[in-house]
């Protein structure tokens, strides 16, 4: 474990920012309500968003209730209604109408900023650090020496958990300026193994968002709710929570808080990783930079700076339910679902058990830290171009010679800075001897199967499923030998399990991991050796890790 | 000359005083003032004395220089117009005054390709990748610090331009702050501008047509009329535009001005280099006299083996350019050529647009 970079956590950001949460929450509300009335400045257009925003909130509220939702909901939304209703300026005095419908809106933004809003409690964080501590010490007592933020290999397996890349520099970085990490993201678990795994090296605590459904649990409420986790509703798509809960993120990051931001949105249902990113939430990022500028002298402002993450998994914890979820938004109609999985709230503990008992590991592979615009950075935080010159990027948001808010132009480096998100996560995605026996496995199985539509070799029968084993060691053989040049290229990652193993060692080992955790065996070798499997969707889901590649070229 | 203006005003700034920087530079220079960049002193010199280059006149608006510090401090907008060959190294001589608060709009049809060293695009044994094509925005985002970049393509021939006849252009590019500044700087009575978001589309349709103007070039060194170069205008946009589609393009920006009306342009106008090597070819000629009595390659032969090759890793099916690269690269002659293509069974009409 490394040395935490602000020794006190009362020091740190995150705790600085919570002691003055109800200035972040008067600043979210009053911010929230200026960028509204900017995009919808005239009464009828308020008025509209304001209908169309309690139309969509009575249809969740009869469709889709939570534990977690407040009892006073309908009565809430009941009395906006009659408020609405009185305000008609076909009725009463326009002044009048619109000072109503400005405090509808207002109250409406109180209600959801209220919402959204996370805390930090510093002995809370202590607690569970200690009580997490001890529940891994138990489960793998060998562990916690082998921990290192370095990447490389070990002729053991006690690192469970690895980060890798540039641990050093980051740490130095979250004393400059303020840090957007931004992981891929496969699991619910993702949040608290990256807390877990950034408190190891020492990094003060991020905010995160996290689904309101999780908040559903007690147990994840009671903890996640004092340990900087905000909330957000997917359920709501209005456009007054939106505004309300982009401009809180937007309002933190700006008051220096270290977040979280998953910018695939929510987990690749695929199991691949992401190539198309949500920018909404980037586009604050891109925004409060911009902002620092305008308020600051260039060598005061302070500085943003993105850090993508990709989380190298054997198995995930939701694995059948995601790729189901996936084939029934994509098939439609052509996927009949037979049967329900389950993941019952033991998974958890399951998964943890299996993940750090038996031989099978979690990497946290970090890329360079950058600025919004994608450049690298020096210790300091300096901006630097590609041939190592600083620059100054407030230029950036000038032109000739003006700064100004560009909100297309920020929308276009926002897609820029999310392209170079995607590359970091495809170089520094770190492959296991399971990512790539499953991918070997399904291609080869498409390729027997002359290339069917994915329904259609979803439900090839059992004994079609065999591939012939010699000619899977030879595919693997292949694949990894191509991913040795990509790596030599800088285009990825080789776990030690790849780089150390011989061949046979690596499938047996890519085998048994990714098998560790499923009651239906995505791959398996049958009793006469060959490779099949008792779940497709589950191989075809591990499979996809691997996609994007080109890897199926050399199959 | 000093720039002391306190509106908005800035000078705008042209890299490259070949024949078609000149005609931008004149362009320009009709709403404003304009420094004019060429890498030899002599060169700078005469246009600024004799106030001619390439044999356009040059507008009392413009100043050449070999400064580019000087263009750098004074100027927002930058219009590069050097050929595809020296452009990276252009761009990596620019790097180091270059500033983010810079734009640049470059008017250069050409690609850039990752090739092994000591390779040509023209060799028969190299392979080529989508991913080994570098268009000229790339080619600036990579060398530069610069991320504000479009560019103008369209049917302009320089020469026309220069003889100031009428004509419009595409700007291209992802950020409506570039198009608004290209837009205002260049637009007068004599250029009509038009506008694109899909700058990698307009790009590809600048090069990829080259092809079609060489071949357009055998059609008239044979002597065949309109119906034929209709036929290949057609058919050949469609090839352009699969192409452009396997490599990721998107097709809305090919029946516009920079896609069709640039390959029209092409096709039928006798002048350009592309359109004289067919007819070179048509007349009986090899490529090797051909490349031995031209002062550069021209864009079209590279253009033909580019296309070739990644049809061929992409499994694009493009007869006219298989055909064209016979032609250049294996001693078919025109007449077979013509031949092949008329036994060609083609099946559906318009099919690149299903």
């Amino acid at each position: 474990m490394l040395k935490s970079v602000i020794p006190r956590i009362k020091d740190w950001p995150i705790n600085l920012i919570d002691k003055k949460k109800d200035k972040i929450l008067q600043e979210t509300i009053s911010e929230s309500i200026l960028e509204f009335n900017k995009s919808y400045p005239t009464l009828s257009q308020l008025r509209e968003q304001l209908q169309k925003t309690l139309y969509l909130e009575n249809i969740r509220i009869r469709n889709e209730s939570w534990e977690v939702d407040p009892e006073d909901e309908s009565d809430f939304w009941k009395k906006i209604k009659k408020r609405l209703l009185e305000a008609d300026p076909n009725k009463i005095d326009e002044d009048k109408s619109k000072k109503l419908h400005q405090e509808l809106l207002q109250d409406i933004m109180s209600r959801y900023a209220n919402e959204i809003i996370g805390h930090f409690n510093p002995n809370m964080f202590w607690f569970a650090r200690q009580l997490l501590v001890r529940f891994f010490a138990r489960l793998f007592n060998s562990y916690f020496g082998g921990f290192t933020g370095i990447f490389k290999p070990h002729d053991e397996l006690k690192d469970k958990l690895v980060v890798a890349g540039p641990v050093e520099k980051l740490r130095n970085l979250s004393l400059k300026g303020t840090v957007i990490l931004v992981p891929t993201h496969f699991s619910n678990l993702d949040s608290a193994i990256i807390g877990f795994g950034m408190d190891y090296i020492g990094m003060p605590a991020f905010q995160y968002g996290a689904g309101l459904n999780l908040f559903n649990s007690k147990i994840f409420s009671f903890f996640a709710g004092k340990l900087g986790a905000y909330k957000l509703d997917r359920r709501k798509k209005n456009p007054i929570y939106l505004e309300t809960l982009k401009t809180y993120s937007k309002t933190n990051v700006l008051a220096g808080a270290h977040t979280i931001f998953y910018p695939g949105g929510t987990r690749s249902r695929a199991g691949n990783i992401e190539t198309e990113l949500k920018l909404g939430l980037l586009g604050t990022v891109m925004e409060a930079q911009r902002i620092h500028f305008e308020k600051n002298p260039t060598n005061l402002a302070p500085k943003i700076f993105v850090v993508p993450l990709t989380i190298s998994y054997n198995f995930v914890l939701e694995a059948s339910s995601l790729i189901v979820d996936q084939l029934k938004r994509t098939g439609k109609e052509q996927y009949l679902v037979h049967e329900t999985p389950q993941v019952a709230g033991k998974g958890i503990w399951k998964f943890f058990w299996e993940t750090f008992s038996k031989s099978t590991d979690l990497t946290l592979s970090l890329s360079d830290p950058m600025d919004v615009f994608g450049n690298a950075l020096d210790d300091d935080g300096n901006s630097l171009d590609k041939f190592g010159n600083k620059i100054n990027i407030r230029s950036y948001f000038v032109n000739k010679g003006q700064l100004k808010a560009d909100d297309q132009r920020e929308m276009i480096y926002t897609q820029m800075l999310g392209d170079k998100i995607i590359e970091g996560f495809f170089k520094n995605n770190v492959v296991y001897p399971s990512h790539v026996v499953t991918f070997v496995a399904f291609e080869l199985l498409k390729r027997k199967l002359n290339n069917p539509d994915l329904f259609t070799l979803l439900r090839t029968s059992e004994e079609d499923r065999e591939i012939n084993w010699e000619d899977f060691k030879a595919s693997v053989k292949k694949v990894i030998d191509e991913l040795y040049m990509m790596n030599n290229r800088g285009q990825i990652k080789l776990s030690p399990n790849i780089t150390t193993k011989e061949l046979h060692e690596i499938i047996e080992l890519g085998i048994y991991n990714v098998c560790i955790y499923h009651t239906n065996l995505p791959i398996m070798r049958n009793k006469e050796g060959n490779i099949t499997s008792e779940d497709l969707k589950l191989l075809y889901y591990y499979h996809n890790r691997l996609l994007g590649y080109g890897l199926h070229k050399f199959i | 000359m000093a720039y002391t203006n306190s509106s908005d005003k800035f000078p705008v700034a042209v890299i490259g005083a070949g024949s078609f920087g000149t005609a931008v530079a004149n362009l320009l220079a009709e709403n404003g003032e304009v420094l004019f960049y060429s890498r030899r002193a002599d060169a700078v010199e005469i246009i600024n004395t004799e106030r001619k280059n390439n044999g356009q006149d040059i507008h009392p608006n413009i100043r050449a220089t070999n400064n580019m510090q000087e263009i750098a401090d004074n100027c927002y907008l930058l219009f590069p117009s050097v050929s595809s060959d020296a452009f990276r190294d252009t761009m990596k001589f620019m790097a180091p005054f270059l500033r983010p608060d810079h734009m640049m709009i470059h008017c250069t049809k050409g690609f850039d390709i990752k090739l092994e060293p000591g390779k040509t695009i023209l060799d028969k044994d190299v392979t080529l990748q989508v991913a080994d094509i570098y268009t000229m925005s790339k080619v600036i985002l990579e060398e530069t610090c610069v991320k504000r970049v479009g560019c103008m393509s369209g049917p302009n021939l320089a020469r026309e331009i220069a003889d100031k006849q009428p004509a419009a252009t595409v700007l291209a590019s992802k950020f409506d702050e570039v198009i608004r500044e290209g837009d205002t700087a260049l637009r007068s009575n004599r250029l009509q501008v038009y506008s694109n978001h899909d700058i990698f589309a307009v790009e590809l349709a600048g090069v990829l047509k080259n092809s079609m103007a060489l071949a357009a070039g055998a059609l008239g060194g044979l002597g065949y009329g309109q119906n034929a170069m209709a036929f290949l205008i057609t058919r050949g946009m469609g090839e352009i535009i699969r192409l452009a589609t396997a490599m990721g393009a998107s097709r809305q920006a090919f029946l516009g001005l920079a896609g069709i009306g640039d390959l029209v342009a092409t096709c039928t106008s006798p002048l350009s280099r592309n359109y004289t090597v067919g007819t070179r070819l048509a007349k009986g000629e090899t490529l090797e006299q051909i490349i031995a009595t031209s002062t550069e390659v021209a864009e079209g032969i590279k253009t033909v083996s580019i296309s070739k090759k990644l049809a061929d890793t992409t499994g694009v099916k493009t007869p006219i350019i298989q055909t064209i690269y016979k032609v250049l690269f294996e001693g078919l002659a025109v007449r077979e050529a013509v031949g092949f293509l008329m036994e060609y069974r083609w099946g559906q009409d318009a099919d690149y647009l299903l």
